[in-house]
């Protein structure tokens, strides 16, 4: 099992009232009211997501992206995640079928915190903050077609929620702050469930005593407002994103405190669909890893290795590097 | 008018194709046994690997202060009694009485061949004492995972200087037993 920890931040680039025309706070027409719901909706979902799915990479992130034909924002997005997803025990024959199994389970817990300065003639210098904790459980099955290719089809589930306040520093949102507040644009929080079902693609190639991974995730999400403070705001909506991670493990021949130094890191790119894209304001995000790390595996309990990674990434909207404990579990 | 599939249909796609791809490159999964014939000449591959074995639980048949020496055998299994030697650096042998639950960490070393017909052939025969086979070899993280006749297995972790890339299931390997190098008592 894998379960890998990396505190650090993450970042992207995240702005509510950036996307409201500046009218709209004194007379909201119905069609500015539906796109505005219908953006808060995605954000909120993507939000919950990248803060609490363990396939999306934590860290902290920075963004000066312009987000509408009139506004840009300065913004960080901290993310910070514990969590993962492995596979238990040995494998398995499947009855009298030449397939192995072994029982998958995942789990997550993660903040995530946006702060974003808007910039904008109206709004200049208001701050607009997003904080969504989640927690998700859940599991499946990996199968063995060889020795070399498996598939774990998942189901998990993820409650979340998120909260917003806003400081209005604007002249404009310093008068109209009580009547934002009233019809629920602003100080809102809202709970939500998503379900999450992925297909995880694993091709193992061995060579020489180095171990290359390469693994393509495609992950679904569904996700629904349990409760809301706001009239305005609730979640009805689907995300997704396919990634493909080139992960490679190289044992380095030298031994340190009794325990072999092992190097390695990986590639990933994810494609973002749905209310994930279009909430982040980005169709793709991309990872390099990199970590130095020593093996413990049957040294310490189920520890397989225990060192440091550092992680870049990077989208059209934002970039960010994180680092941290890089470690790796086997059950 | 021609329509072009849009990316994500054609990542959809490609993964979908990849489990058949998989199943097409390479054969069927198969659980691990060591009851085959290994690969290869037969002959010693290696002898003097040293490893550490943790044997739990045990419990105490007998103890012998005077010869260092503790008897323990594994509940359920009647015949698997074993005497080890007790090294100097274990002070707590005084305290250990018969009927006691231990946790036993002993040294061994092990021989590793590839037999055939049990017997390591030239121009005299020699039989070699199997005490159990190579199950499984993992060279990446130098794991080493033997069956005993009884069916228990027990992984090992190995020094990197064992020739594991020569190693494959099925392979023969002589137990010589060591010392108990650390002992600890549970309760009863």
């Amino acid at each position: 099992m894998r379960i890998s920890h990396q505190p650090g931040r993450s970042a992207l680039a995240l702005t509510l009232m950036g996307l409201l025309p500046a009218s709209a706070l004194s007379q909201i027409t119905p069609d500015q009211a539906n796109q505005i719901r219908n953006t808060l909706s995605e954000r909120i979902e993507a939000l919950t997501i990248l803060g609490g799915d363990f396939g999306l990479a934590g860290g902290t992130f920075r963004s000066t992206g312009r987000f509408t034909s009139s506004q840009s924002t300065d913004s960080t997005l901290g993310v910070t995640k514990l969590g993962g997803a492995g596979d238990i025990g040995d494998i398995k024959p499947l009855g009298s079928l030449p397939i192995g199994w072994q029982l998958r389970v995942q789990g997550n817990i993660g903040f995530l915190d946006a702060t974003n300065t808007v910039h904008s003639p109206l709004l200049e210098g208001d701050i607009n903050e997003f904080k969504t904790s989640a927690i998700g459980f859940g599991g499946g099955a990996r199968f063995w077609m060889n020795d070399q290719f498996s598939m774990a089809p998942t189901l998990m589930a993820m409650y979340g929620r998120t909260a917003n306040s806003y400081t209005a520093n604007s002249p404009f949102m310093q008068m109209n702050f009580d009547e934002a507040t009233r019809v629920g644009l602003i100080g809102w929080s809202v709970d939500t469930l998503t379900l999450r079902a992925a297909l995880n693609f694993q091709y193992i190639v061995k060579w020489k005593r180095t171990v290359i991974t390469l693994s393509a995730d495609p992950t679904y999400f569904h996700t629904d407002s349990l409760h809301s403070t706001s009239t305005q705001i609730s979640v009805n909506g689907d995300s997704g994103y396919l990634s493909g991670t080139v992960d490679v493990d190289v044992p380095m021949g030298l031994d340190l405190f009794g325990h072999e130094l092992r190097t390695g890191g990986y590639l990933r790119i994810s494609e973002l669909y749905g209310n994930l894209s279009s909430g982040l304001q980005m169709p793709r995000m991309n990872e390099i890893h990199g970590r130095v790390v020593l093996d413990f595996l049957n040294q310490l309990w189920k520890v397989q290795w225990l060192g440091i990674g550092v992680s870049y990434v990077w989208g059209s909207n934002i970039n960010g590097v994180t680092g941290g404990i890089d470690a790796t579990f086997r059950f | 008018m021609r329509r072009t599939p849009r990316p994500p249909a054609i990542a959809i796609r490609i993964l979908l194709c990849a489990p058949v791809l998989g199943l097409g490159l390479t054969g069927c999964w198969t659980p691990p046994t060591a009851d085959v014939q290994p690969s290869g000449e037969p002959r010693l591959i290696q002898a003097g690997i040293p490893v550490t074995a943790r044997r739990e639980p045990a419990v105490v048949q007998s103890v012998d202060s005077a010869t260092r020496t503790l008897v323990v055998w594994t509940p359920g299994e009647p015949q698997s009694s074993v005497t080890y030697k007790v090294g100097p650096t274990i002070s707590s042998l005084q305290e250990i009485e018969a009927g006691d639950k231990v946790e036993v960490t002993t040294t061994a070393q092990l021989s590793v061949y590839v037999l055939r017909d049990g017997r390591l052939p030239g121009a005299t025969p020699e039989t070699v004492d199997v005490g159990a086979r190579v199950l499984s070899v993992d060279p990446s993280y130098r794991l080493l995972t033997l069956q005993y006749p009884n069916g228990q297995t027990e992984t090992y972790k190995v020094k990197r200087d064992v020739k594991l890339q020569e190693m494959s299931a099925g392979d023969a390997v002589v137990v010589h037993e060591g010392e108990v190098i650390a002992l600890k008592r549970k309760r009863r």
